[in-house]
């Protein structure tokens, strides 16, 4: 939409003052007497089956009001909206140490882990599967035996045109395989929320959740309820990256709701249990080969990405489908043979975290590209520009790109930047100990959700009797600001100061479904629905005031802050006049938006793709110190592609906080699990990046109008991830000659290339030094 | 065994009787009321716990019920009260250093503690002073501006006496 | 208090800090008497750490984080005996000695005897660590600290490296001690080693010999931090820091 930016979206996050004063109340922030404690038995083994749990003497210890088990499920006991296989509680098979067993229900904290300890369960260890290749191979014991294919979950290929043939007519070809972690989101505020069945006999939820609609249908189904018997309430989330993307404490509440006599119960995860009971980003291994010409034009891609999905299929396989429709990057390749493998293992339960699988392959396809510059003699980012995506290409998989593809400039504004430029002289002067290097990464980022999945949302403003703004979202927010972006979107249509608006979190009960806080949707999809139910809206309005301004037609009358006045005058009425001539119906108007799709992609591969894509290009200038290894980032620029940026503040916001999480995922973010037990399991064993662990970074908006956005914008909150850890490789390769293909590129990896020593098992060195 | 403590929070005198053995943090959300303090990880690791105790930053959840006993206590309730915002909490805002706002309590009390000290730091002696609360969404660069920010007009505001 | 909630038993606690007789940081005539609950922020800011044990304060700067500095002690650092303690290296390089007092009376041991093992102390039961005393008359005007973790703060120590020397007027060391942390099952030190120093300037060779010996006499292990590869090697390295300046009088 080609609206002109106004005065309303620019201005500091609405709802920052509440939070910044302590008041903000999350889901866990409700106490009261009355609350009954639920929490879950975990089993703690990887893989078992279960015969038999034993509540009697956790029943029995004081302060307890009940110990549930699956069969005080009156459903089908399934989560898991793509295959429905999940139990809420084991009912048969234990396949990942965090499978929950049994739920109590307790008069306070205290008593409730007290008796945790006391459920006890018999159980016949199974062998279990713990790397996706392996799982794969005939006489892998089995996750699912009711699986036909086995550990495979799903498997998608793309082909286009002859790759072998392709292969052939190179003149270079470059190959490699790279490994990348499983990683944590560790938001500051774990899993929580609250429930209780009501007076009219209906489950209410107030949780911390990204997913509030899609929620209530899985809840309902698990729990054998209709879904107008549950009620699901959002208030801001202390941070989610996807790890909140659907069900957490939700069923095992609303279990235990069903079960209090309408007493509310509260859950609460705490750090461990969030590490153990949680998604996880999916550890890949991808196989990648790349050919080019000696122009440096990419002719052949061949590659097979494996992505460790743990033990359910949650959306493990649509994370891989991602991946493999990104394994090409932001280049024209016209000859791909691309392969994904989704492998169930014993491992931690994979799942959305932002990028949902495009960081993975991004990790492969850039590292490939370096190394194809290598041999050709070409700067790096000459061969990226030589093969950029623009209006009008297909990419990879075949796409047609018919929006915004800002790529090429971003590419070309970091070729400007003086760190480029300058890049030798700096590496030169690197002080003792210390090689500098200076690398770069880019990246394309799908929008939204596929083709065949509606990327809709439904939009309710109102004028309240009172004279103020509501809207009605009906999208989570899960730090990223977009409640007070629909304020002010509301504002910019209506001429109203976004501060004097009111938004209505999302609530199954009054706001509209609207998708998932999730897939960089958030702004576009919702904040489309929102310009139409606000210029609805005000034409709901000035139609009012028209009648008691006494002028001729809509024309003569204007939204002004607070007021409809007659233009060239000072004659206005107040809004809230204006309301109390409308009846409470009328006053609100509700807006429909779906998302540009194109069902014509279903041939390419499953889900179909995306049709709207944002970009990036990222630089990162490292230091690594010789003796002990580790690696400094100390610039980091990110130039972005993701349309016009309508607030740069909270544009800036997403891209500062995506670096942070890339940086983290590429040097130090490893959550290890072995044999299926954590071993990272808490805040002093996995670790993020603090505050002296990150550069101050540079952020670059490239600018194209993106004609179906919101004032010309797309989503920006994945884009910006997948350049770091790319960057960083090929800096280091840059810096020292040698690269890592294992990520976390952690001080003893580096120690180990350095030593050239490859890339030995890394058992080894438990057994051999 | 409950016994009562007796301390000051946020500038009035409080008591509560409870087991001394209890977490400080969960004496504040639970017992007091004060959920502007947030538990991230119950181990010292994050930070989003953090209070002032005699004017030095300290994490409540590895503070026992007991040590508080004759202690000033200020939580983020405390630093602005129901008056104006704390310079810290007004750059805070105005810079885009509030995402999610789940580390947010703990950022503001540790740098209101931090400033007291070192009205004029670096932007190194910044992130210093910072490492220890950890935030997951701003990558921490407007956090470190907002707090730039404020000692720069707390410092102008106090010179103009 | 770290591990406390998963504990869940019924424990007594006595709280140390509010015990006047352990606080302080007082100087006589030949000691330095440091409290048991010095917390590490009041190592650092303290003048007499500044200017007697400036390596002690080097390390301290590097535990944790300031709320963590803020509430951690000295004592609680030494009781603790965990391998990875950083104030234990320039400790036993300034061979502090420890105060132990119990209803029985008072005695006193070096800390290289007090720490007995991993996590293990001397420490008998009913007695509480009242002080650790430092000889002001050590001779070390050069020192250097240098930690290695998983990242840049709030990090346990995968290997550490103190080193205090006495320095002629030439850049000749007369005397140099060497302590290294979470390479063994307790701070690792050596009088070989140390004697490599003692009469010559610091060179290349000299630390390459130096590395040599202490990789082969540290006994690292295999954690979910670092390998005993890696530990093995990065001690040795530490080492090389000192080659062009690193450290400071």
């Amino acid at each position: 939409m080609k609206e002109d930016k106004g005065n309303f979206l620019d201005g500091p996050r609405l709802d920052a003052v509440s939070k910044v004063r302590g008041r903000e109340r999350y889901a866990a922030d409700e106490y009261s007497e009355e609350f009954l404690w639920a929490g879950a038995k975990r089993a703690l083994v990887p893989h078992a089956r279960l015969f038999a749990v034993h509540a009697s003497r956790a029943g029995a210890h004081p302060g307890i009001v009940r110990v549930l088990t699956f069969r005080d499920i009156d459903g089908p006991n399934r989560l898991g909206i793509v295959r429905n296989h999940q139990p809420v509680l084991v009912d048969k098979v234990i396949r990942h140490v965090g499978d929950p067993v049994a739920l109590v229900v307790a008069r306070s904290r205290e008593a409730l882990l007290g008796a945790l300890d006391l459920v006890t369960f018999d159980y016949e260890p199974l062998p279990g599967v713990f790397d996706p290749e392996e799982a794969l191979k005939e006489g892998a014991p089995r996750v699912h035996e009711d699986n036909e294919e086995g550990n495979l979950m799903r498997a998608v290929r793309v082909r286009r045109g002859d790759p072998d043939g392709a292969f052939r007519g190179c003149d270079v070809v470059a190959e490699g395989v790279f490994e990348t972690s499983r990683q944590e989101h560790a938001y500051l505020e774990t899993e929580a929320g609250w429930a209780r069945v009501d007076e009219n006999g209906v489950l209410v939820v107030v949780v911390s959740t990204q997913t509030p609609y899609r929620d209530r249908k899985e809840m309902a189904h698990a729990l054998g309820l209709g879904t107008d018997r549950v009620r699901v309430i959002a208030p801001y989330l202390g941070g989610a990256f996807g790890g909140k993307d659907g069900i957490t404490v939700q069923c095992l509440l609303g279990l235990a709701a069903l079960h209090t006599d309408g007493v509310p119960v509260k859950m609460w995860w705490d750090r461990r249990e969030s590490f153990l009971a949680g998604v996880k980003r999916l550890p890949a291994r991808m196989y990648y080969r790349l050919g080019a010409k000696t122009d440096g034009t990419f002719q052949a891609l061949s590659c097979r990405l494996y992505f460790d999905a743990g033990p359910y299929a949650g959306l493990t396989g649509e994370i891989m489908a991602m991946g493999v429709e990104h394994a090409g990057s932001a280049y024209r390749i016209p000859n791909v043979n691309i392969e994904g493998y989704c492998v169930y293992t014993n491992n931690a339960l994979g799942g959305p975290f932002r990028g949902f699988g495009v960081p993975q392959s991004t990790a492969g396809m850039e590292q490939v590209v370096n190394m194809v510059a290598g041999k050709l003699g070409m700067d790096p980012l000459e061969v990226r520009r030589v093969n950029a995506l623009k209006t009008g290409d297909r990419n990879c998989v075949g796409v047609e790109l018919r929006h915004s593809t800002g790529f090429s400039e971003c590419v070309d504004r970091l070729v400007e930047h003086r760190f480029w430029k300058d890049r030798e002289a700096w590496k030169a002067s690197a002080p003792s100990w210390k090689k500098r290097g200076c690398g770069v990464g880019c990246m394309a980022h799908g929008m939204g959700y596929p083709a065949l999945i509606p990327d809709e949302a439904n939009a309710r403003v109102e004028l309240t009797e009172n004279g103020t703004i509501r809207v009605y979202s009906g999208v989570s927010d899960m730090g990223q600001g977009n409640a007070g972006t629909y304020l002010r979107i509301a504002g910019e249509i209506l001429n109203q100061d976004p501060a004097t608006m009111e938004i209505i979190q999302p609530d199954t009960d009054h706001d509209l479904p609207s998708g998932t806080s999730s897939a960089s949707r958030t702004t576009y999809t919702f904040g489309n629905a929102v310009i139409e139910a606000a210029g609805g809206l005000k034409g709901i309005i000035l139609r009012a005031g028209v009648r008691s301004l006494g002028v001729g037609g809509v024309d003569s009358v204007e939204l002004v802050p607070g007021a409809v006045r007659v233009k060239g005058s000072a004659r206005q009425m107040a809004l809230r006049d204006v309301a109390a001539l409308i009846d409470a119906g009328g006053r609100s108007c509700t807006g429909y938006f779906r998302t540009p799709h194109d069902e014509s992609t279903l041939n390419i591969m499953y889900l179909g793709t995306h049709v709207l894509y944002s970009y990036g290009a990222h630089l990162a200038r490292i230091e690594v110190d010789t003796l002990t290894g580790r690696i400094d980032v100390v610039d980091y620029v990110a130039v972005t592609d993701a349309g016009r940026v309508l607030n740069r503040s909270v544009y800036d916001q997403q891209v500062q906080g995506s670096i942070a999480q890339g940086i983290g995922w590429a040097l130090m973010e490893d959550y290890i699990v072995k044999g299926g037990r954590h071993e990272t399991g808490d805040m002093a064993t996995y670790i993020v990046p603090t505050s002296v662990d990150v550069p101050d970074m540079t952020s670059v908006a490239v600018e194209p109008d993106e004609a179906t956005g919101p004032f010309g914008m797309k989503g920006i909150g994945e884009v910006v991830i997948s350049g770091c850890l790319p960057a960083i490789a090929n800096a280091f390769h840059d810096a020292c000659g040698a690269r890592i293909t294992r990520a976390p590129f952690t001080p003893e990896r580096v120690l180990s290339a350095l030593a050239g020593e490859g890339e030995k098992s890394e058992t080894e060195d438990i057994l051999c030094s | 065994m409950k016994q009562k403590i007796s301390f000051v929070l946020n500038d009035s005198p409080v008591a509560v009787e409870t087991d001394p053995g209890r977490r400080a943090v969960d004496v504040l959300r639970e017992d007091l009321g004060l959920t502007g303090t947030k538990e991230g990880c119950g181990e010292g690791e994050c930070g989003a716990c953090s209070v002032l105790v005699d004017n030095v930053v300290k994490l409540s959840c590895l503070m026992t019920a007991g040590q508080l006993e004759g202690k000033r206590v200020v939580t983020i309730e405390g630093i602005a009260g129901d008056g104006e915002l704390h310079p810290v909490q007004r750059s805070f805002v105005e810079l885009g250093a509030v995402q999610c706002g789940f580390c947010t309590p703990g950022m503001v009390v540790t740098a209101v503690g931090f400033l007291e000290v070192n009205p004029a730091p670096t932007r190194d002696e910044i992130r210093v002073a910072m490492s220890g609360n950890v935030c997951r969404c701003t990558g921490y660069q407007k956090i470190i501006d907002a707090v730039e920010d404020a000692a720069e007009k707390m410092r102008a505001g106090s010179s103009r006496g | 208090m770290v591990r406390l909630p998963l504990q869940r038993t019924e424990v007594p606690l006595v709280c140390l800090e509010g015990v006047s007789e352990l606080r302080g940081i007082d100087e006589s005539a030949d000691e330095v008497r440091i409290g048991a609950v010095t917390t590490h922020s009041e190592l650092i800011s303290g003048s007499l750490i500044g200017k007697h044990f400036p390596l002690l304060r080097d390390a301290a700067r590097c535990i944790g984080a300031p709320a963590v500095r803020n509430m951690g002690t000295i004592g609680g650092n030494v009781c603790t005996a965990s391998p990875a303690g950083d104030t234990l290296p320039p400790l036993y390089i300034l061979g502090a000695e420890v105060e132990l007092r119990s209803l029985k009376g008072r005695r006193r041991m070096p800390i290289c005897e007090f720490v007995s093992g991993p996590g293990r102390t001397q420490l008998d039961p009913g007695e509480v660590l009242c002080a650790v005393v430092i000889r002001k008359d050590h001779g070390f005007n050069f020192h250097h600290f240098e930690k290695v973790g998983q990242r840049k703060a709030m990090a346990i120590s995968v290997a550490s490296f103190a080193f205090a020397a006495a320095v002629g007027e030439k850049g000749s060391l007369a005397r140099a001690r060497c302590a290294f942390g979470s390479v063994a099952p307790t701070v690792f030190t050596s009088p070989v080693l140390d004697g490599l120093f003692s009469g010559n300037p610091i060179s290349e060779g000299l630390l390459c010999d130096a590395a040599a010996i202490v990789r082969e006499g540290i006994s690292p292990i295999s954690d979910v931090r670092a390998s005993k590869r890696y530990r093995r090697r990065v001690a040795g390295n530490l080492l090389m820091r000192l080659e062009g300046g690193a450290g400071c009088r």
